[in-house]
């Protein structure tokens, strides 16, 4: 990992001031990677904390309503704090104490990586600044909540679009300040080397569970893996487990949002561009001067402008095939999920499954496919109640907001 | 012969520091940028760096940001950029440079960027987000370089001795100093540390030295005067375009003419 590029897209743009700062981050990180202590403390961690190994499951009544390929789910969801995050948010904790640094700074969309971020620190003792759009403060309230209660500060960024970019660039100016004592624990397979190359090794226990699992139920590989990707730390997880396999075609399931005009979506792979910008080189939707477009998705944690980019690396060379799903596709799929298995779907992971139940049908009854659910979709209660238009939760949350505790 | 060549030993002549002072382009309007400019020229600047308005200015504080934001949504593109420099390097006789981000040079096309700037009569380039490291891939120095452009290496307190002297070796001009480990904005103070850090950069290179972030005022520059070259001052500028639109103009010269040394 020299200098952390994947083809063309990658690297480490980034100021001055950084620089130094990344160099040490990389020097350890090797360090750390050939210490059998290292690495022996993070699967502790993973197997007592976080709950890995995650089961893959059979959806068997989905698989039968649909009438083709047999569809596992990688379930994240499983993972405490509810989703695959808390994986590379306990790998890079590790990180910090190794370094004796005493703050972490993170950002975070949906909250997830946030809120994994925040129960890190509360076990290994750091301090926990989490930075986040204000429009995903808004919309993601219950996440907020439960970062605060982990004893992390969350701070709404209300420059720019006010979502996940706005907050990865005020986290990357935090760390310029506070360079000294501070991680930046960044949540995705995004930003300047070594951060793409740390997160995805750290996520690739999911690939290693996931091929193995499979292999087990079924004695052979899926013929697809399919995950959502908002920066791409869920699908670099686990699509690094089959990455070899000529057979086993990867989907990467981006936000469609609304439309295909620019601010409706958030598919960067349906008119992006390559560009420079928070440190690495890759796709990113953005005008024709480079400036960062508005992007649209019903779920917070794909709602980004870029794209880690090894994805953009490996798209290009063909090994990753890219689709998107609408927010009314997610919501259909988050809603047959739950009745048909019993499951909630993350919103950002409902994009990945939606994709999956337009696939499955087309493929043979004895093939398989392994969707990956990044998460649970407790944290989506409020937005899913909303767009399903119930009435009666909109009237339990006016009677519990007229209740005295918010009123005093 | 570059103007920022001959500006520095215009300075060295005189025995004092330049001042190199700050705009966004299109803040608040293309007009106004080029209204403010001249008026910087005929209070006493030595330089003015240009910003190219980018979404995404990670160097910068809340003051520069908003600017860019604002710049932004006037419609401001790199091309009005160009034309504005072009408009000032025919009207003011002291050497422009254009501050921007990456991302802005290598869509628009950087060896394009580079010819139309250099035609437009810009003397350097300060860009921060592309480090020395990437030049293999990106060779910005040498396209730069190539159009009579000086690209200007920008160092901080946390630069090694190493990164010194790496960057130092292809500056030229004058090397950007970070008065401070941090993003650009208005302070109260210098930082004690910046005279020692100035004086361990001015040990090992032989290019002149400018020192900016955080300098708002005379007696910041003054206490630096010493150990740096030219001072350079953005966000308190833009703060007085904040106070008062429409007193501006007036109330720049003010501030830029309190800005120099008495000579």
């Amino acid at each position: 990992m020299s200098k952390g590029h994947f083809g063309k897209f990658g690297g480490r743009y980034v100021p001055e001031m950084l620089i130094p700062a990344l160099e040490e981050l990389e020097k350890e990180y090797l360090g750390a990677k050939a210490d059998k202590n290292f690495k022996n403390e993070f699967n502790h961690h993973l197997r007592n904390f976080a709950g890995r190994p995650t089961p893959l499951t059979f959806a068997r009544n989905l698989t039968e309503k649909l009438g083709g390929a047999k569809i596992y789910l990688k379930n994240e969801g499983l993972n405490h704090t509810g989703a695959h995050k808390i994986t590379h948010c306990i790998g890079h904790a590790l990180m910090a104490k190794r370094m004796g640094k005493k703050k972490i700074i993170a950002e975070t969309g949906a909250g997830q990586h946030g809120l994994a971020s925040a129960a890190v620190a509360a076990k290994f003792g750091f301090s926990c600044k989490v930075y986040m759009g204000a429009t995903d403060v808004e919309r993601q309230r219950p996440n907020v909540f439960w970062m605060e209660r982990l004893g992390a500060e969350v701070i709404p960024v209300s420059f720019g679009s006010k979502t996940l970019k706005d907050a990865v660039n005020a986290a990357i100016k935090d760390w310029i300040e506070n360079v000294e004592d501070s991680y930046y624990l960044l949540g995705s397979v995004v930003g300047p080397h070594p951060y793409p190359t740390m997160t995805r090794d750290f996520q690739s226990v999911v690939g290693k569970e996931a091929r193995k699992q499979i292999l087990k139920e079924e004695g052979r590989l899926p013929k697809r893996v399919i995950a959502c990707v908002g920066g791409g730390s869920n699908a670099m997880g686990i699509f690094s487990g089959f990455l070899k396999e000529k057979n086993v075609k990867l989907i990467g399931v981006e936000a469609g949002g609304t439309g295909n005009a620019a601010g409706e979506h958030s598919s960067r792979f349906n008119g992006g561009s390559l560009g420079i910008v928070e440190g690495y080189k890759s796709i990113f939707l953005q005008d024709d001067d480079g400036q960062l477009q508005k992007t649209h998705s019903i779920a917070a944690g794909l709602d980004y402008a870029g794209v880690g980019p090894e994805l953009s690396y490996l798209q290009s060379k063909g090994k990753i095939l890219f689709a998107s799903a609408t927010d009314s596709e997610a919501l259909n799929a988050f809603e047959l999920l739950s009745k048909y298995e019993g499951i909630f779907p993350a919103l950002e992971s409902s994009h990945a499954l939606a994709y999956a139940i337009r696939e499955a049908p087309k493929l043979d009854k004895e093939d398989s496919i392994i969707v990956n659910i990044s998460g649970r979709g407790d944290k989506d209660l409020f937005i899913v109640a909303n767009a399903l238009k119930d009435k009666q939760f909109g009237d339990f949350l006016k009677a519990e907001s007229s209740k005295d505790g918010y009123n005093e | 012969m570059n103007k920022i060549d001959k500006k520095i030993l215009e300075l060295k002549d005189q025995g004092r520091m330049g001042l190199m002072t700050h705009l966004v382009v299109g803040f608040p309007s293309i007009e106004k940028t080029i209204s403010y400019a001249k008026i910087m020229e005929d209070s006493g600047a030595d330089f003015i760096e240009l910003q190219i308005p980018f979404s995404d200015p990670i160097v910068d504080g809340p003051t520069i940001m908003n600017a860019c934001d604002v710049a932004l949504s006037n419609g401001t593109k790199v091309s009005n950029a160009i034309e504005t420099m072009k408009i000032l390097s025919n009207e003011l006789s002291i050497p422009l440079l254009f501050m921007a981000y990456y991302n802005n040079l290598f869509k628009y096309g950087l060896e394009r960027f580079c010819k139309d700037s250099r035609t437009a009569g810009a003397s350097g380039l300060i860009v921060p987000d592309i480090p020395i490291e990437e030049e293999p891939n990106e060779h910005f120095i040498k396209t730069a370089e190539k159009n009579n452009l000086y690209p200007i290496r920008v160092l901080s307190p946390a630069s090694t001795l190493e990164r010194m002297r790496k960057n130092s070796r292809v500056a030229k001009g004058f090397i950007y100093c970070t008065a401070r480990q941090g993003i650009t904005g208005v302070r109260n103070r210098i930082d004690p540390k910046t005279v020692s850090y100035l004086n361990s950069v001015k040990r090992e290179i032989n290019v002149p030295i400018a020192v900016g972030f955080g300098i708002s005022g005379r007696e910041h520059i003054l206490s630096l005067s010493k150990h740096a070259d030219i001072a350079v001052v953005g966000s308190a500028i833009i703060n007085v375009i904040n106070k008062d639109y429409s007193k501006a103009e007036a109330k720049m010269a003010e501030f830029v003419r309190s800005l120099l040394f008495d000579t």
